[in-house]
């Protein structure tokens, strides 16, 4: 009797909350334009409720505007289950993850960038999905960027957060000024469009790299311009290829000449930015080049409320063949987590399907922040094609994205766990090879010779 | 008669001195609580970061609680590792610096405000205090700003009053960055040095200065003679408390420069955070770096109270 009577209260808490979140406007969220613009598919796995039962879940994330707090309110309404998150910054979130886990709290999902991910898989912290409801149709969705980031050994360990690719900006005002028609198709180029800038008094640091610590700032412009001019950092079989006259070692000089003791063109706040930060400083005005770092940047730089020079900055394509690097983060399911069916469930409202079949999530990062997806129906929808407009030229992206490269492909140590103890010491070395302590030859071979050192640190 | 007899032999037992607590015992009683409180607080955490320096210890160890026993190994690690002694280097200057400095601008602050002949208001008093109320991430985070290549107000303050006329790399210059981290902490952590000495100096008796300046003695040789040597036990408390703070800097270097650039500001604490917190969370080897840390502080302890300290009798 008390058994029904709680079970009739707990249905009618659910209908409650359901009907309070969808007034609050959670299905003002599911009719929002764009969303449905990839393919919704009503009736699926997505649809069906887990047998068991939990009295929460909860998810560990790097924090991006209010995405997690809409979601969750889509998911209690759902499922009449409440979700807890633990939101850190992106370079927190590592350490936030890792203290919770080794900690022996319970996390249903979180989220990894790939430089992360082969060290958690490999600390067992992510369980694979294979086999679990629907996740066949999203793995054949899977773009193939997607793809290298979750594979491990076969098995799938996580759906797509979002992708992104490398590009350039420039500020066509000052473009103007310098009397430069259009942007770089060398590297020559770019450098006499520079050194111009600088001599005619227009821009007295006219690039803006983006070169702050961290996985992806100052290793994404490394490794995007050794992309670009055709290198990698190790072959296919796992050698390094950073030796003298590689290709990754002439763009280290070349990139270190742009400094203070060469030319004097770049901006010395490049050391220290990261990828929100550049945008912003691009944003006073007073750069001509920033980058190579990801499109999304474009939605702060020409976004009125966070830039005086909004709707003045362009996207820039590659030199040569247009070669480029991208990237997926991914959602995983913990394997600390209380329930695997409610967890999976949860899993897939980040990075997957809502209740409703649509990539709710995946939609709205396209239309409300620039970011790419990991499934190839929400690259080809309407969300990317209407949502990136107000920011950017989207076929122009759309053509860097056709000709851009896994990340794993120019430096595959990213799929092994010590390639995040290496790429604290790219950090360190490039830094000390940009700020003129060394050689880009002394960089690289300290480099090689840290290779072996990570390798003991895992 | 059997009253008699018994009744003084009771109470010579409740007089004898045996029975009563002794007052070593009643002290070691009192402190008791404290001692178990900080057993728990600090000697266990410190005890247990060197059970995991000679363990193997990564995520999956810490939530399978099994920690395989690897010996000296993570020492032997850490000798081999060149960032660590660059990180330790890099902590003794900045330690040298910062403690060096609070003593002086301390003592010489807490000298100027304890003059009755110059009026310091309560709000001037409670502005010198005030950096210390300011935690250390935002005091981080301000003089980030403040050193801001372009746009920093420090390079706009020297700009506008025409010292410069480029701005400066502050935290982004590889040779002066560690002491632009300086700065900030110092800021920081001042007030404490100025606080301790300003109450030691109203310790001190008005007598023994209006004695020796009827003697001749100048200001100089008052302060050096007098003020000094009587300030003695509270400078070593300042450099033991200060040093072991110095010595475990953290936050004013994430906000600041994150060990950048290069690795011209990797200290001791950012060396064991990231090898321990960062993937892939060797924690074995942050335990051993932290603990190497502790030992050293724990020296420099020791050789502040053999050298600096001195009883004081007035």
């Amino acid at each position: 009797m008390a058994d029904k009577l709680s079970s009739k209260c707990e249905i009618s808490r659910r209908l409650v909350i359901e009907t309070m979140a969808k007034a609050a406007g959670v299905g003002a969220l599911t009719s929002l334009p764009g969303v449905g613009a990839a393919p919704a598919q009503t009736g699926g796995p997505w649809s069906q409720a887990p047998k068991g039962k939990v009295d929460k879940v909860n998810f560990v994330v790097w924090t991006y505007g209010d995405i997690y707090t809409r979601i969750s309110k889509q998911f209690e309404a759902d499922w009449g289950t409440k979700v807890e998150s633990t939101i850190s910054s992106f370079n927190d979130h590592p350490t936030k993850l890792a203290t919770m886990f080794a900690a022996g709290e319970k996390i249903d999902v979180s989220q990894s960038s790939p430089f992360s991910f082969p060290n958690f898989v490999d600390q067992g912290l992510a369980e694979p999905i294979d086999g679990l409801p629907g996740a066949a149709d999203y793995i054949k969705d899977f773009t193939g960027f997607t793809k290298q980031v979750t594979q491990f050994g076969g098995k799938t360990m996580g759906l797509p957060y979002f992708s992104a690719i490398w590009v350039w900006n420039y500020y066509t005002e000052l473009m103007e000024k310098a009397k430069i028609d259009k942007p770089f198709t060398t590297y020559d180029e770019l450098i006499e469009h520079c050194v111009k800038a600088k001599k005619d008094g227009i821009a007295r640091y006219p690039i803006l790299w983006v070169a702050g610590v961290g996985l992806e700032q100052l290793p994404g412009t490394w490794y995007s311009i050794t992309c670009n001019r055709g290198g990698t950092f190790f072959d296919k079989q796992g050698n390094h290829m950073l030796g003298p006259g590689s290709i990754a070692r002439e763009v280290l000089k070349w990139w270190a000449n742009t400094y203070e003791k060469g030319l004097d063109i770049a901006d010395p706040e490049s050391l220290k930015v990261q990828f929100t930060s550049s945008a912003k400083a691009f944003g006073a005005g007073k750069n001509l080049y920033r980058g190579p770092n990801h499109h999304y940047g474009l939605n702060i730089v020409n976004d009125p409320a966070q830039s005086p020079i909004a709707g003045k900055v362009k996207v820039h394509g590659w030199p040569g063949d247009g070669k480029t690097i991208g990237v997926t983060h991914v959602y995983f399911l913990s394997s600390a987590n209380r329930d695997k069916e409610w967890a999976w469930k949860l899993l897939q409202y980040l990075g997957g399907r809502t209740k409703d079949g649509e990539y709710t999530q995946a939609v709205g990062l396209a239309r409300d922040a620039m970011l790419g997806s990991g499934y190839q129906s929400v690259m080809q929808s309407d969300a990317i094609k209407k949502g990136w407009a107000p920011w950017g030229d989207v076929d122009a992206i759309l053509g860097m994205w056709d000709k851009a490269s896994y990340i794993g492909e120019i430096c595959s140590s990213v799929y092994k766990p010590w390639h995040f103890p290496w790429s604290d010491q790219i950090n360190i070395e490039v830094q000390k090879c940009l700020t003129g302590q060394i050689t880009a030859d002394a960089c690289c071979d300290n480099l090689i010779k840290g290779i072996d050192e990570a390798k003991k640190k895992v | 008669m059997a009253l008699d007899a018994t009744a003084p032999r009771r109470a010579g037992k409740r007089r004898s001195p045996r029975r009563e607590i002794s007052a070593g015992a009643f002290a070691a009683l009192m402190y008791l609580p404290t001692l178990v409180c900080l057993a728990l607080v600090l000697a266990y955490p410190v005890l247990y970061a060197g059970y995991l320096s000679l363990h193997r210890v990564g995520l999956g160890q810490l939530r399978r609680g099994e920690f395989p026993f690897v010996g000296l190994e993570n020492y032997a690690r850490l000798i081999e590792d060149r960032l660590f002694w660059l990180a330790l280097k890099n902590t003794f200057l900045f330690t040298g610096v910062t403690v060096g400095a609070e003593v002086v601008l301390g003592v010489a602050i807490a000298l100027l405000i304890n003059q009755t002949g110059i009026w310091t208001s309560r709000v001037t008093r409670l502005l010198i205090l005030l950096p210390y109320a300011v935690p250390p991430i935002a005091n981080g985070l301000i003089w980030s700003f403040i050193y801001s290549f372009q746009f920093g107000f420090l390079n706009r303050m020297l700009f506008s009053l025409g010292l410069i006329d480029a701005p400066i790399n502050w935290s982004g210059n590889p040779h002066g960055a560690l002491y632009a981290v300086t700065v900030p902490y110092i800021w920081r952590t001042l007030p404490f040095a100025i606080l301790l000495v300003h109450a030691a100096l109203q310790g001190i008796p008005r007598e023994l200065h209006e004695a020796a300046a009827v003697d001749g003695a100048t200001a100089w040789r008052r302060f050096w003679h007098i003020t000094l040597p009587l300030l003695r036990p509270i400078i070593a408390i300042i450099l033991i408390l200060r040093t072991s703070f110095a010595f475990a800097v953290f936050e004013e270097i994430l906000a600041i420069t994150q060990g950048g650039p290069g690795d011209a500001t990797w200290v001791a604490a950012w060396y064991s955070y990231k090898t321990a917190f960062a993937p892939p969370n060797n924690f074995g080897v942050g335990s051993a770096s932290a603990y190497v840390l502790a030992l050293l502080i724990g020296l420099l302890a020791i050789v502040y109270v053999r050298f600096v300290y001195r009883r004081v009798t007035l």
